[in-house]
């Protein structure tokens, strides 16, 4: 399940450079965190399109919510902004 | 419960539910939440990626793929065939995609009726030996996972075998295809099966060839033979001849 292993630390490294990256720039909104985290995971997982397709509809319904939590985040944010 | 990545996607959600609240509540700390909740998304994938493991084990597959080979080969053995087998698209095997071992050793290709019956020996051609006998490798049967068949050139069969070799049975990190107008030059990176001398494999090829053979033949829409084939620390080159 070599392919499996490097989506899974594809996704370790990318967070962990966007969380230390954010933290270093000072960033200290847990929303801006949050939207950063959820692209870098939509975007790598979409590039892995050589998974089979049991494990991209699974990803997929993960995707999904992720989304989902993204642009309820998104919405507040542009609430806050309108206020 | 055995599944690594189910066990790592609990511990990972886990920790990562129970440090949230913790390091925002109660250390003020949003680079640290941040922490947790990444790990969270990250186990979640690997939860979710758990259920996409094949339920049979890796060794139980093996033993399989093994029995089938040994059955081809003693077959072929039995009957002293040791040509190099041609491998044709599903629309000359009655919808189903199969590789020919022509008893002959100069086989013309060019006496192939365009629709071979479904039998396991098969006459091609109009002479009394033009006699082959039919079979089905692994190739033939991982064109039925492709979602849709790949066209004739060289980037859409460099990403069917990529699907299939990558992918779905995980047994090579990636492929390049080369192609001239009568060979296709594959190279395979990090293949995990090795190529060894055996009846099986002079015939028919290795597993992986074969699946590269069978991909090539579907999307040219012409029977293909391999015609080299050579293994070197995990490098495949793979050359196939395209018959017309």
């Amino acid at each position: 399940m070599r392919i499996f292993n490097r989506l899974i630390i594809s996704l370790a490294i990318a967070f962990g450079i966007i969380n230390v990256l954010l933290a270093f720039l000072g960033q200290d909104d847990i929303s801006v965190y949050f939207i950063v985290n959820a692209i870098a995971y939509l975007i790598i997982t979409l590039l892995y399109v050589y998974l089979n397709p049991r494990a991209k509809s699974a990803l997929n319904g993960l995707s999904a919510i992720i989304f989902a939590a993204f642009l309820v985040v998104v919405t507040m944010e542009v609430i806050e902004i309108l206020k | 419960m055995k599944n690594p990545y189910k066990i790592l996607g609990i511990i990972l959600s886990v920790a990562g539910a129970i440090m949230a609240p913790l390091f925002y509540f109660f250390f003020a700390s949003v680079p640290l939440t941040a922490v947790a909740l990444s790990s969270i998304i990250l186990g979640l994938a690997s939860f979710f990626l758990a259920s996409a493991r094949p339920y049979i084990s890796p060794e139980a597959s093996q033993i399989l793929l093994k029995a089938g080979m040994e059955n081809t080969a003693a077959l072929l053995e039995e009957i002293g065939i040791r040509n190099k087998a041609i491998y044709l698209p599903a629309k000359m095997r009655n919808g189903y995609p199969q590789a020919i071992i022509p008893v002959k050793e100069d086989c013309n290709i060019k006496k192939i009726r365009d629709k071979l019956p479904g039998r396991l020996i098969v006459r091609y051609g109009p002479d009394a030996d033009d006699m082959a006998i039919a079979v089905t490798t692994p190739g033939s049967i991982n064109l039925e996972m492709l979602e849709s068949p790949p066209g004739p050139n060289a980037y859409e069969i460099e990403a069917a075998i990529g699907y299939i070799l990558t992918g779905l049975l995980d047994i090579a990190d990636g492929v390049k295809v080369d192609m001239t107008e009568a060979r296709v030059n594959i190279d395979v990176r990090n293949a995990k099966m090795a190529y060894e001398e055996i009846w099986y494999y002079y015939c028919l090829g290795s597993p992986i060839a074969s699946i590269t053979a069978a991909v090539s033949s579907e999307a040219l829409q012409k029977p293909v033979r391999i015609l080299e084939e050579k293994y070197h620390k995990g490098k495949y080159h793979i050359t196939l001849e395209v018959l017309t």
